[in-house]
């Protein structure tokens, strides 16, 4: 009894030299040990999945320890699917930051050299495509983009006369990336926007003094004073659109054929019902998972390392 | 001469907004106008002049028991928002107020929780859901949600109480308040309208996410996001019915985000960029 009293004092007094010595500590603890607990064990649990042949239904013990072998059957191009995947992923990642930084960019640009009574109005049409649920818009583009009866391809035909199947195999890829364009590069411009109002007059009016050019005050005093601000949206943009699910799972689940299956949908197709591989799912979830932390955590240290 | 020059310019411009925000605005418009449609007038988009019916409206709440839906939509997303808003708002407090060494290392670490993939974490959280026997509950909804609202509110709220001067806490201090009567009775107060914009986002959040909602549950905690593949029938898709449903989800959340429209910026970007 008397041993067990003073082994709690020990704990309770070492605890509390430990947040006296990090008084934040007090605070921060109970968000961070939630976070350590529904995001880091569920993560270990995924790696100790991938390592397993578990499929869904089985019972544990039926489970054995398989170590790599879902790794090398990704990795060695038995899966070839597993290579398509990435190969789209990464494709539609660089197409999708790229067109949408541009695009965003330029429609900021527009917004802030252009003084009009209704921009009020434009700001929240913006907002539209951010706040709208995205599975439920991504469901109103699929009705939008049928070939037969959706309302793009009666303009289409009533103004061009041409007919696109939009969710055919070449097209599908596509169709997506135009979802996500239209969803994102809203977000792009009320950044950079936002961006745009907070930079100083005083460096473009000595730089009017000295001549310069529309290109050299956009390159030499535009780009270098929000270098933080595009650099965050890059990051966000690069990572959500590794993340890709909801859009391409509602308009085209991956389809037709595998031409729209991004690596997210790679493992839900692995996962799901009726292939039930939970084990190799698992594999493709950590691969997912390291792309994306490896790139965010690259990109992240090069912002901290100018900082 | 110059002037004209400009002025054409200008209309260019405003040509050009104009085209973007009809880009942007038709799914939405289109959703509405979907939604008031009889069956046979959606499959003929030309067609403009349609009677508009509500019928699609009272068969979701009358056979498609949508209101349920909703019911989860909002309990869930309640639920996590104070959850999240308790613990994150004071770990926010601790990453403001405070120096320590790994400070930086840790927020970033908090940062990269918004980065995890849903459909990676989606398994073993099925997984663990089964084995507790809690799949398709609103509580395994909330668990989930709460692991990216936590890290979202602690970036906000940190924002928010560094502008915040110090000044104001060490006045309390020295007339004789306590840590916790200072939270409670001068920064509570003050930062209370972050607070309000943070928990509209967490609420937002919440309401759209899709990946958990539809893979966790199977009848009882369907939320609204999930509803549009109830709506795939043998027969085809029931468009009239999901845009109504659309409409109904999307309406609540563009009004609040109307209300927290000055700190969009920061509840996109995660509260990274302070606009």
């Amino acid at each position: 009894m008397g041993k067990v009293l003073t082994q709690n004092n020990k704990r309770s007094f070492s605890l509390k030299n430990y947040f006296s010595r990090n008084p934040h500590a007090k605070f921060t603890a109970p968000a961070m040990l939630t976070m350590l607990l529904l995001s880091v064990i569920p993560t270990l649990f995924l790696a100790v999945i991938s390592l397993t042949d578990y499929q869904l239904g089985w019972d544990f013990s039926r489970t054995k320890f398989v170590w790599f072998e879902n790794f090398i059957r990704l990795l060695s191009g038995s899966d070839p699917d597993f290579w398509h995947s990435v190969f789209i992923s990464v494709g539609f990642m660089v197409a999708a930051t790229t067109l949408e930084m541009a695009m965003g960019f330029i429609l900021a640009l527009v917004l802030n050299s252009t003084e009009f009574k209704l921009k009020p109005l434009v700001i929240s049409i913006l907002i539209i495509p951010l706040a709208m649920t995205p599975s439920i818009a991504a469901q109103m583009w699929k009705l939008m983009f049928n070939a037969e009866y959706g309302i793009i391809n009666y303009f289409l035909q009533a103004l061009f006369h041409i007919k696109v199947v939009w969710l055919s195999p070449e097209m599908a890829f596509w169709s997506v990336l135009i979802v996500d364009i239209w969803q994102f590069v809203p977000f792009v411009t009320i950044i950079v926007y936002a961006g745009l109002r907070s930079i100083p007059q005083e460096p473009y009016e000595s730089a009017a003094i000295d001549g310069a050019s529309w290109w050299q005050e956009l390159w030499y005093i535009t780009i270098p004073m929000m270098r933080k601000l595009l650099f965050l949206a890059i990051l966000f943009r690069v990572i959500d659109s590794l993340k890709l699910f909801d859009t391409a799972f509602i308009l085209t689940q991956g389809g037709p054929g595998n031409a729209t299956e991004f690596l997210s949908l790679h493992v839900f197709r692995m996962a799901n019902a009726q292939n039930g591989l939970i084990g190799r799912a698992a594999s493709i979830a950590i691969v997912l998972l390291v792309i994306v932390s490896v790139v965010s955590m690259y990109l992240i240290k090069l912002q901290r390392s100018e900082e | 001469m110059k002037i004209r020059h400009k002025k054409a310019k200008k209309t260019l411009r405003l040509v050009f907004l104009v085209l973007v925000c009809c880009f942007i605005i038709l799914p939405f418009l289109w959703m509405i106008m979907v939604s008031l449609r009889n069956r046979v007038d959606i499959f003929n988009p030309g067609n403009l002049f349609i009677t508009p019916t509500i019928k699609n409206y009272v068969t979701i709440i009358e056979n498609n028991n949508i209101l349920k839906y909703f019911m989860n939509s909002i309990i869930i997303a309640v639920v996590t928002t104070i959850v999240s808003l308790v613990l994150g708002s004071l770990a926010a407090y601790g990453f403001a107020r405070y120096d320590w060494a790994k400070r930086e290392d840790r927020a970033f670490w908090v940062l990269s929780q918004r980065f995890l993939p849903p459909m990676a974490v989606v398994i073993p959280y099925f997984l663990m859901g089964a084995v507790a026997g809690i799949l398709d509950t609103r509580l395994l909804l909330v668990i989930c949600y709460t692991t990216f609202n936590i890290p979202f509110t602690i970036w906000m709220m940190r924002g928010f109480i560094e502008e915040l001067p110090f000044e104001v806490e060490e006045a309390a201090y020295i007339d004789g308040c306590t840590k916790l009567q200072t939270i409670r009775k001068i920064i509570l107060p003050l930062v209370a309208p972050g607070m309000i914009a943070t928990a509209i986002f967490c609420v937002i959040n919440s309401w759209n996410e899709f990946v958990f909602a539809n893979f966790l549950t199977s009848i009882y905690a369907k939320t609204v996001p999930t509803s549009v593949m109830m709506y795939l029938s043998v027969s085809g898709v029931k468009w009239g019915e999901m845009a109504a449903t659309g409409v109904m989800s999307v309406l609540p959340v563009l009004i609040f985000a109307v209300i927290v429209q000055k700190n969009m910026i920061r509840g996109l970007t995660f509260g990274s960029v302070k606009g």
